[in-house]
């Protein structure tokens, strides 16, 4: 059971009912539920705002407004979306094989580092720079969660902590260079690196969205085909669910595990690049991941590692975060902002649970201690 | 106050319980006493352990009642039942391996006081065991012990809390063959002291062995109640299955070429100590050679060597002529070799992939399915659904859960596949435990099948019966040593019990 769920089920035990989980978890309810959860929680935000005297109604129109209003609302949702997405994604992999990439806000900076590091010492045409800096964005991710993997893979070092940990020494990384060796000393205030000189081409008929959006939506694309339709996808699916078994089918579980970890660092790493690329962010400072890292990770998680999930609840979370910035210009208290975030959130977690459990009546076997021994007792007679 | 030997401990009357809308009892009369053995025994799902369940405060009876030493309960958790003298002891352990056995037995119980130093509660503990005449060492903690000790923890646990009347939940399905020995003595002296216990078992030699009376279960119905003494199996065994069902097995000698050759196979074991010493085996294509001996002797690091699942330390393994030694997991599946493990579950299954996935775990990679890269997913779906007819699995779909299947439909879905997999050799370690009498027999004829159709078979199994009855040829295995090899038709039983037990050849001879 997720945390949630086990808070669920404690606040149900006080109630004739308890979770029961489904046999078959089906995509379309999945989905469904999550929205559920999200709009079930954006009425409970809108009766609690009504309560404390504000107009609820007015700050949804102000915050649809802003996203959907205008072209620079889209655009704004997009640009906050790419990272996201990106770290998202990586994460997804990872989750697939129940391995817990908690580092991909360093494997991200890492690969921004990277594509500054490519973008501002080589001359040639921009092409060819930015195709470079991409190869070193997704290299340096790569690299990134190379030691934590190889414990994880050989010595069964636990992984979280590792990739977790790396992410300070990634950002102690950043700061030093935008403080010390790649300095921009003629933009003497503000302490960055020098700006990369080259921008990924735009869409056509957007103002500051890059062709990097299209690159989450692919990679999604890609993912979703491994594994629903290769023999990897399902290795990886079956490492996930029981490693031992994975061994008994002659699936080399270790180097499994060490060039799945490397690819969720390399997408993150990428990520990185992406950002870098975008028009008016070709420089790093020490707040070049806005914790995109953490974002991406929450969206992995309440999407269940589905890609398609994750591009859609990292869309959301985007227009959630880019909604929340045009609210606190309108007035909107930054507390009562997060408060809202974190309902939502909320909701949607609640909405996973209810995905994969639905809530029945209390049979007199669950008064008892309900240990798992006791779950199967009570299977073997319902088998009867 | 425990009374005679002919007053009723524990009474059941009419007890009917429904699940879902399946009657798993209906209205059973049960009646156990003072200072005997009652063994109660039926197939899976035959109501046992749901019957004992409601004994013991787990589940409510729908209709029906509790009667215990002449007092009718009304059970509303176990602890009630417990306060009534009634306490059991389930197939799954209820303790907590980093905590001492004292701490353990005292765990949640009410007399346990509330301050009290590690030396009182050691104490106190050897003081019950004494009481008892049940030891373990007190200060050890749970998971240095073995699974015998712990099932005596259990134990000493539901009598610490002043349980009259015992339940043992299949009690045996965890125990090699003399821990269940060990269990018996214990069964047989605490019944002595004056107390019930009530002994759930699918066994038939248990039954015989261990109780004073017994109790068939079919299908929620009580078949009969009868004293032990006079009893057979084979009438236990046609009351519980509803007929006599016994396969018919012909030996044969074969003289073919050999599928499987083991030449001087030394391994370890998983803490780095010699598990097999100098093992020769050859097991030739169209013949059973069964594999007797107390687990634990070196039968499953037997199995994994063959799989290469586990590395050799010296000696060769040949299968079909061709040498297995730096041959990949994959690779030796490939020339043929299907495995049903011992651990199905753990190994042999993905309980949260579907049913399709696990129907294709040992074949996933082959050119029926994989094209490249591209897996066939309609390949497999078709696969999965004849596998799943042919196993005669019951499942409500192909996509849900392999964990929602129960043990009895794993098992199958397990066998069949590795029987399919299985072209030149089958390695199948203790392929019916754990199964009702319906459910083995149908494992073995799929065995039984695959040698008829030329397949060489290794039979793993701690069932000397079973051994006895499946196989062409007996390799006697213990301590990581082959004791003896014997035809079908010259083997000995009590021979053979002796080489089990670390007689070497010439004193049992």
């Amino acid at each position: 059971m997720t945390p949630l769920a086990s808070i669920a089920s404690a606040v149900l035990s006080v109630t004739p009912w308890r979770l029961e989980r489904r046999l078959e978890v089906d995509a379309r309810r999945a989905a469904l539920t999550r929205i559920g959860g999200a709009v079930g929680a954006m009425i409970v935000v809108g009766i609690l705002l009504l309560l404390t005297g504000r107009n609820a109604f007015w700050i949804f129109w102000q915050a649809l407004d802003a996203i959907f209003g205008r072209q620079r609302g889209i655009e704004g949702v997009a640009l906050r979306g790419i990272p996201i997405l990106m770290t998202a994604l990586g994460v997804a992999l990872s989750l697939r094989m129940k391995v817990w990439n908690i580092g991909s806000d360093g494997q991200f900076l890492m690969g921004a580092l990277a594509a500054v590091g490519v973008g501002i010492h080589m001359d040639g045409p921009g092409w060819l720079v930015l195709i470079l800096m991409a190869v070193a964005a997704t290299v340096a991710g790569a690299a990134w969660i190379l030691v934590p993997a190889l414990a994880r893979a050989y010595w069964d070092v636990n992984e979280i902590i590792t990739t977790l940990l790396l992410n300070f020494v990634a950002l102690q990384l950043v700061t030093w260079s935008a403080l010390g060796f790649w300095r921009d000393k003629e933009a003497a205030v503000i302490q960055s690196t020098r700006e990369v000189p080259f921008t990924l081409p735009g869409l056509p008929g957007a103002n500051s969205v890059t062709i990097a959006l299209l690159v989450p939506l692919v990679i999604a694309a890609v993912l979703w085909w491994v594994f629903r339709s290769t023999t990897i996808g399902y290795e990886i699916d079956i490492i996930g669910g029981n490693p031992r078994a994975a061994g008994f089918a002659g699936i080399a579980v270790r180097r499994r595990i060490l060039i799945v970890m490397l690819f969720t660092g390399a997408i993150a790493g990428l990520g990185g690049m992406l950002q870098l690329s975008a028009p008016g962010a070709q420089a790093m400072n020490a707040g070049f991941s806005a914790q995109f890292g953490l974002s991406g990770f929450i969206v992995a998680a309440l999407a269940g590692a589905s890609f398609w999930g994750v591009i859609g609840g990292g869309l959301f979370i985007a227009s959630m975060f880019y909604a929340g910035i045009v609210l606190q210009t309108k007035g909107l208290s930054v507390y009562i902002i997060f408060a809202i975030y974190g309902v939502i959130l909320t909701g949607i977690a609640l909405g996973e649970i209810a995905a994969r459990y639905r809530v029945v009546r209390r049979d007199a076997a669950d008064e008892s201690e309900a240990t798992a021994g006791e779950a199967a007792a009570a299977r073997k007679g319902a088998d009867s | 106050m425990t009374g005679d030997g002919k007053r009723p401990s524990v009474e059941a009357r009419g007890i009917s319980k429904a699940f879902g809308g399946v009657a798993a009892l209906d209205a059973v009369d049960f009646e156990v006493r003072w200072s005997e053995v009652h063994a109660l025994v039926g197939e899976n799902g035959a109501g046992k352990t749901t019957l004992c369940n409601i004994l013991a405060g787990i589940y409510r009876a729908d209709a029906g009642q509790v009667i215990v030493d002449g007092t009718e309960r009304d059970f509303r958790s176990p602890a009630h039942a417990i306060d009534a003298g009634v306490g059991m002891v389930h197939q799954h352990f209820r303790l907590v391996e980093p905590m001492t056995v004292a701490e353990n037995i005292h765990l949640g119980w009410p007399e346990t006081p509330g301050v009290v130093s590690q030396r009182a509660l050691v104490d106190r503990t050897e003081r019950f065991m004494s009481e008892t005449g049940l030891h373990v060492d007190p200060t050890a903690k749970i998971w240095q012990l073995s699974v015998g000790e712990q099932q005596r923890v259990e134990i000493l646990r539901v009598l610490a809390r002043g349980a009259r009347v015992l339940i043992l939940d299949e009690p045996t399905a965890v125990l090699t063959a003399k821990e269940a020995e060990e269990l018996f003595a214990v069964v047989r002296e605490l019944a002595a002291g004056g107390l019930s216990v009530i002994f759930i078992t699918h066994k038939l030699r248990e039954v015989l062995a261990v109780s004073d009376r017994l109790t068939v279960l079919r299908h929620g119905i009580r078949e009969i109640t009868r004293p032990t003494e006079g009893a057979t199996a084979s009438e236990i065994a046609r009351l519980m299955t509803g007929e006599e069902r016994v396969l018919d097995v012909e030996h044969r000698v074969v003289t073919g070429d050999p599928a499987l050759e083991l030449r001087g196979v030394s391994a370890l074991n998983d803490r780095g100590i010699t598990a097999l010493h100098d093992v020769d085996l050859t097991v030739r294509s169209g013949e059973i050679l069964g594999i007797a001996g107390v687990s634990g002797n070196g039968q499953t690091e037997l199995a994994e060597v063959i799989c290469a699942l586990r590395g050799l330390e010296s000696g060769s393994i040949t299968v079909d002529g061709s040498g297995t030694a730096s041959m990949s997991v994959r690779a030796v599946t490939d020339l043929g070799v299907g495995h049903i493990p011992e651990d199905r579950i753990g190994t042999g299954m993905v309980l949260s992939a579907s049913v399709k996935d696990n129907a294709v775990l040992h074949n996933y990679w082959t050119e029926q399915f994989a094209q490249g890269l591209t897996l066939n997913r309609q390949g497999v779906i078709d696969f999965a659904r004849r596998l799943v007819e042919a196993a005669r699995v019951q499942t409500r779909s192909i996509f849900a859960t392999a964990g929602q299947l129960s043990g009895g439909n794993q098992q199958r879905l397990v066998a069949r596949r590795e029987a399919l997999a299985a072209d030149r050799l089958l390695v199948a370690a203790h392929p019916t435990r754990g199964l009702d009498v319906n459910a083995a027999q149908e494992v073995r004829s799929t065995i039984l099948g695959k040698r008829d159709s030329g397949c060489a078979v290794l039979l793993i199994s701690d069932d000397l019966d079973e051994v006895l009855l499946m196989s062409d040829r007996i390799a006697v295995i213990y301590e990581g040593r082959i004791m003896g090899v014997f035809e079908a038709a010259e083997a000995d039983r009590e021979h053979i019990g002796l080489l089990m037990g670390g007689h070497s050849m010439s004193e049992a001879g």
